[in-house]
């Protein structure tokens, strides 16, 4: 009785496909060999990617303002002049290789900046009108080396 | 009709004359979509699919290496493409397909008269006949696969076994165990 299955088996029908298979296999073929952006779409969006990651890592761009990723803290320094409406305010510290920042203005005495820096001690001061002042409101300081002293910035490891 | 080897037409191919691959697709089309058909059992995805295998041969040409019959190659090929599709379907290799049996191939079996080859009435029973396709639809993909292979591909064991990369005895016990399932799903007619 199994040669009478093998018999069925051996008549399953047979198919075939349509009278323009081959052609649209060379077609298919002629429109795949065409160079085309779609081939390098992979590596120009893996290469987007890593670049965007390197950015997030190395630069204090604002990529992830809001998710404190890769540890970094979002802290705001404000300095209120006691002098009146000084013309320019900057911060510099060691988390910007002492360089200095212009800080925006937020009213006539008063100046602000937003800073993403990672969790540790920092050095730092302020240049009003080019003279250096050291914060009024940081609770540390400590001496600069050439008769003033700098504010200590301390970023905490929490997240905000 | 093309009097050329495959291997004279591959290297044709590759030393540039690519159109030249039309030759091979018009030579194998037929049996390779038999065993994706067989394998998908829907005719449109099986186009699909043998139109896949066939351009990804193309371009992979360069690794083919002669140790292999062109259409061993090609049937390994669309093997793979036919894996993609069922991993594509979140369904395993080794899964078990309750795939029904469309309209359009039951018209095909409606169209499909053999004659004269019934050792016992001359006439296979086209009632029969339809079962029997049904009862392939429903093996797992494994058993289907070697099912196809030897009795509507008509390869032999040392093919199936080079295609599936598998020991001959495995083709021998996956027929044996693929025939066994066959007649119990069949039931006393087979049997």
């Amino acid at each position: 009785m199994g040669e009478k299955l093998e018999q069925y088996l051996r008549h399953l029908p047979k198919v075939e496909p349509g009278r323009s298979f081959a052609p649209s296999v060379m077609a298919c073929i002629a429109e795949r060999a065409r160079p085309s952006y779609r081939r390098y779409k992979r590596w120009v969006v893996a290469l987007a990617a890593v670049a965007l990651f390197v950015l997030m890592l190395t630069t204090n761009l604002p990529l992830t303002p809001r998710l404190e990723l890769f540890g970094y803290r979002t802290v705001r320094l404000v300095f209120c002049s006691t002098v009146r409406n000084p013309k320019t305010v900057a911060v510099a510290g060691d988390f910007s290789d002492w360089e200095s920042i212009p800080m925006e203005r937020v009213d006539e005495n008063c100046f602000a900046l937003t800073l993403r820096l990672r969790p540790g001690k920092y050095e730092y001061g302020f240049l009003v009108d080019g003279k250096w002042v050291p914060d009024p409101l940081s609770l540390r300081a400590v001496a600069d080396g050439f008769g003033s002293v700098n504010s200590v910035l301390v970023v905490d490891g929490d997240t905000e | 009709m093309w009097e050329q080897s495959d291997r004279e037409i591959i290297q044709e191919v590759l030393n540039g004359n690519k159109d030249l691959f039309a030759v091979l697709v018009a030579r194998y089309e037929k049996p390779i979509f038999n065993y994706v058909y067989g394998l998908v059992r829907q005719r449109q995805d099986a186009e699909d699919l043998t139109q896949e295998a066939f351009v990804k041969a193309f371009f992979a040409l360069r690794t083919y290496r002669d140790s292999f019959e062109f259409s061993t190659w090609m049937y390994r090929i669309a093997r793979n493409v036919c894996l993609d599709y069922f991993r594509r379907q979140r369904i395993r290799s080794f899964f078990s397909l309750n795939t029904p049996v469309g309209e359009e191939e039951e018209e095909e079996l409606g169209d499909f008269l053999p004659e004269g080859k019934d050792p016992e009435e001359g006439v296979l029973k086209e009632e029969l006949l339809e079962r029997v396709s049904q009862a392939v639809g429903q093996l797992p993909l494994k058993f289907r696969e070697v099912i196809v292979l030897r009795y509507v591909e008509e390869l032999s064991y040392e093919e199936i076994a080079r295609i599936l990369d598998v020991p001959v005895g495995t083709v021998k016990t996956y027929l044996h165990r693929a025939k066994a399932k066959l007649r119990e799903l069949l039931g006393e007619e087979f049997s």
